[in-house]
């Protein structure tokens, strides 16, 4: 028996089980007449699910649960009749749904909790990373452990289709894991049918209607790039398939045509590689704004390069500045280098260390910048600020290589290793303080107290 | 990668050899032509910690050359082989660019004229979409085009992504740069 009929087999014993759960639901009419009904899916689109598993995989909690055959469903299925409910109004864009017969209807949801969920976490992303670790860890964990057997073989299943793909899929689930911060937008898919030969009551539901909805969603700020994923999603769709309708509403983009199952599995693969184009960039913006202070709250592309283009152009004017007043002092630029070598190799201390400047950088590091001025005068804290893209490049280095196993493991890593340069920095300002200290008759004694200090709060 | 302790060393080490260099080249200096001088040192010193890695050294480095007030200050502080060298390079990314940016012209005519149609077609409640979606779109067009302007090179980077990278390296450089310059002068006054 091989991965995939095994698979397979899964897949029908869920689909008996959501039968039996869906008549009990029937009888409460607990969903009201907005419900779909689930129903066997055929063998081609369950393979396709497969693929819609794997991708969405790290964001879905809900949607795999969907895939996987199990005793806890029974508890999962209102929930994620819950999720349903908010959906209902795209769906009933169609006018086709509501009306059909519940037994007669298929309709497969596969990821749309993840748009709820992504949503929220996005919102908390603005605001805190390590609350949005827990968060993740609280929404995708629960039945992660579960169904890491059932990824695996998916893997396997991929594996023997396109080995390249199969990296760049798992690149993908992986990074949908470790990352939620940029899952700005998601892609949820309904495949939704009548079957004629359940149609034994209604006449209705015997015609044989197909209505398939590729829905892309889109925050405001990203439907304005060229490289997003609705916007190209859409232009996709567009050239390759007969789109029948297409409608944009203000953030989100709703298609309605015809597909069938190699071409829905297909579409999956494609959103999935835009995806992980599309988070690499948005990765990229997102050193950005952790080099450039003040950046970190401003959301939508425009704010930031604004931002961006305001912080060169300072760092800019300021070497401008610092050559006029280099030529002015030195008159035949004739500089004293070995004096100056000394200090040079250390620039962090000047006599004019405020170690609360420091404290309040590192609680709120676009402190600096919005003050020219000061930085003008402060030294040292333009200093403390260097030290930011060293925090950030660490970031980088370090967050590929997190799987998703080792999330949290790699998110607590994440909380701990700026302070552990700070820490390291810090040392090494203190000791230079200290050396320094004796040769400008520096009171060192002043500054070890508010270091330590400073450190501790670090710590914390 | 560098740490930046070792980037900042590098840089001051390059600059104050570059700084020698310019002393011997001209004795008597205005004090715009000793700003100039110490700029354009400073400048080459920074491009040259990041030599041949990224665009925006290459970049800075070449249009220092091409310049031709400041070619013979450039010359005697780099190796002129390196110059030349670089100089070519650039010059063949500029033509580069420049066929690539009309046949980039081309298509956006192409896709103006389609999406005219499409706007057309759509309904009135769209169109409002349609409307902010696009001037939303022009305002972050505009604010990357002058990010191109600001990093060096920039004009020559055709896609976000190379130019976010290229402006992510050049920040850290400008700021090891503004550091040392401002101890530097700190120290010497």
């Amino acid at each position: 028996m091989t991965v995939l009929e095994r698979q397979r087999a899964r897949m029908e014993w869920q689909q008996e089980q959501q039968l039996q759960q869906h008549h009990q639901q029937q009888q409460s009419n607990f969903f009201g007449s907005g419900f779909n009904g689930v129903l066997p899916m055929q063998a081609h689109v369950g393979q396709a699910q497969n693929f819609q598993g794997l991708m969405m995989g790290g964001e879905s909690a809900l949607g795999e649960a969907v895939t996987k055959p199990d005793p806890g469903l029974e508890n999962g299925w209102p929930d994620l009749g819950k999720f349903e409910i908010p959906r209902m109004g795209f769906e009933s864009v169609s006018g086709a749904a509501s009306g059909l017969d519940m037994n007669s209807a298929i309709s497969r949801t596969s990821s749309g909790p993840p748009s709820v969920v992504a949503a929220a976490a996005a919102q908390e992303a603005k605001g805190k990373e390590s609350n949005l670790s827990e968060k993740i860890s609280a929404t995708g964990r629960e039945s992660s452990k579960k169904r890491k057997a059932d990824k695996v073989q998916n893997h396997k299943v991929v594996a023997e289709d396109d080995n390249k793909k199969d990296k760049r899929m798992k690149a993908c689930a992986d990074e949908g894991d470790s990352k939620v911060t940029e899952q700005t937008s998601t892609t949820t898919h309904n495949n939704r049918e009548t079957s004629a030969d359940t149609s034994k009551e209604n006449s209705k539901a015997s015609e044989v209607q197909k209505l398939d909805y590729i829905h892309v969603r889109a925050r405001r700020g990203q439907a304005t790039d060229s490289h997003s994923l609705a916007e190209r999603v859409s232009r996709f769709m567009k050239t390759f398939f007969q789109v029948s309708r297409f409608t944009c509403c203000n953030d989100q983009y709703i298609m309605h045509f015809k597909i069938s199952a190699w071409q829905f599995g297909f579409i999956i693969v494609f959103s999935a590689l835009c995806r992980s184009g599309e988070r690499k960039i948005s990765e990229r913006m997102k050193y950005l704004q952790d080099l450039v202070p003040g950046c970190n709250k401003i959301t939508g592309k425009a704010g930031m390069l604004d931002e961006i283009i305001n912080y060169v152009q300072s760092l800019q004017q300021q070497v401008e500045f610092l050559s006029m007043k280099l030529a002015t002092v030195n008159p035949r630029l004739d500089f004293n280098i070995d004096d100056i070598f000394t200090k040079e190799v250390f620039p962090a201390c000047t006599p004019s260390f405020p170690a609360i400047g420091m404290s309040s950088n590192m609680t709120n590091p676009a402190y600096l910048h919005f003050d020219p001025a000061q930085q003008m005068v402060s030294c040292c804290g333009l200093d403390m600020g260097i030290n930011l893209p060293d925090m950030g490049l660490r970031r980088t280095t370090s967050a590929p290589v997190s799987i998703p196993e080792t999330f949290l493991d790699a998110a607590c890593f994440n909380q701990i290793q700026p302070s552990a340069t700070w820490e390291a920095d810090l040392q090494n300002i203190y000791n230079v303080a200290l050396g320094q200290g004796r040769l400008t008759s520096f009171p060192s004694q002043q500054f070890t107290g508010p270091i330590e200090g400073s450190n501790l709060k670090m710590e914390m | 990668m560098h740490s930046p302790r070792s980037i900042r060393q590098e840089f001051f080490q390059k600059w104050i050899m570059g700084l020698q260099k310019c002393r011997t080249l001209k004795k008597n200096m205005t004090i715009l032509e000793r700003k100039k001088a110490i700029k354009l040192s400073a400048d080459l010193a920074m491009a040259s910690t990041r030599n041949q890695t990224t665009r925006w050294s290459q970049a800075l480095i070449a249009n220092a050359c091409t310049d031709d007030d400041n070619n013979n200050f450039t010359l005697h502080i780099l190796d002129s082989t390196q110059c030349e060298r670089l100089r070519s390079k650039f010059c063949s990314l500029s033509s580069m660019a420049c066929s690539r940016k009309r046949m980039r012209s081309r298509k956006i005519l192409k896709r103006s004229r389609s999406s005219s149609s499409v706007v057309r077609v759509k309904r009135s409640v769209d169109q409002k979409v349609v409307m902010a979606n696009s001037i939303a779109k022009r305002l972050v067009k505009k604010r990357t085009s002058m990010l191109k302007s600001l990093v060096p090179g920039g004009e020559f980077m055709n896609d976000d992504m190379s130019l976010i990278e290229e402006t992510l390296d050049y920040i850290e450089a400008l700021r090891a740069q503004v550091d040392v310059m401002r101890c530097f002068a700190s120290a010497s006054s």
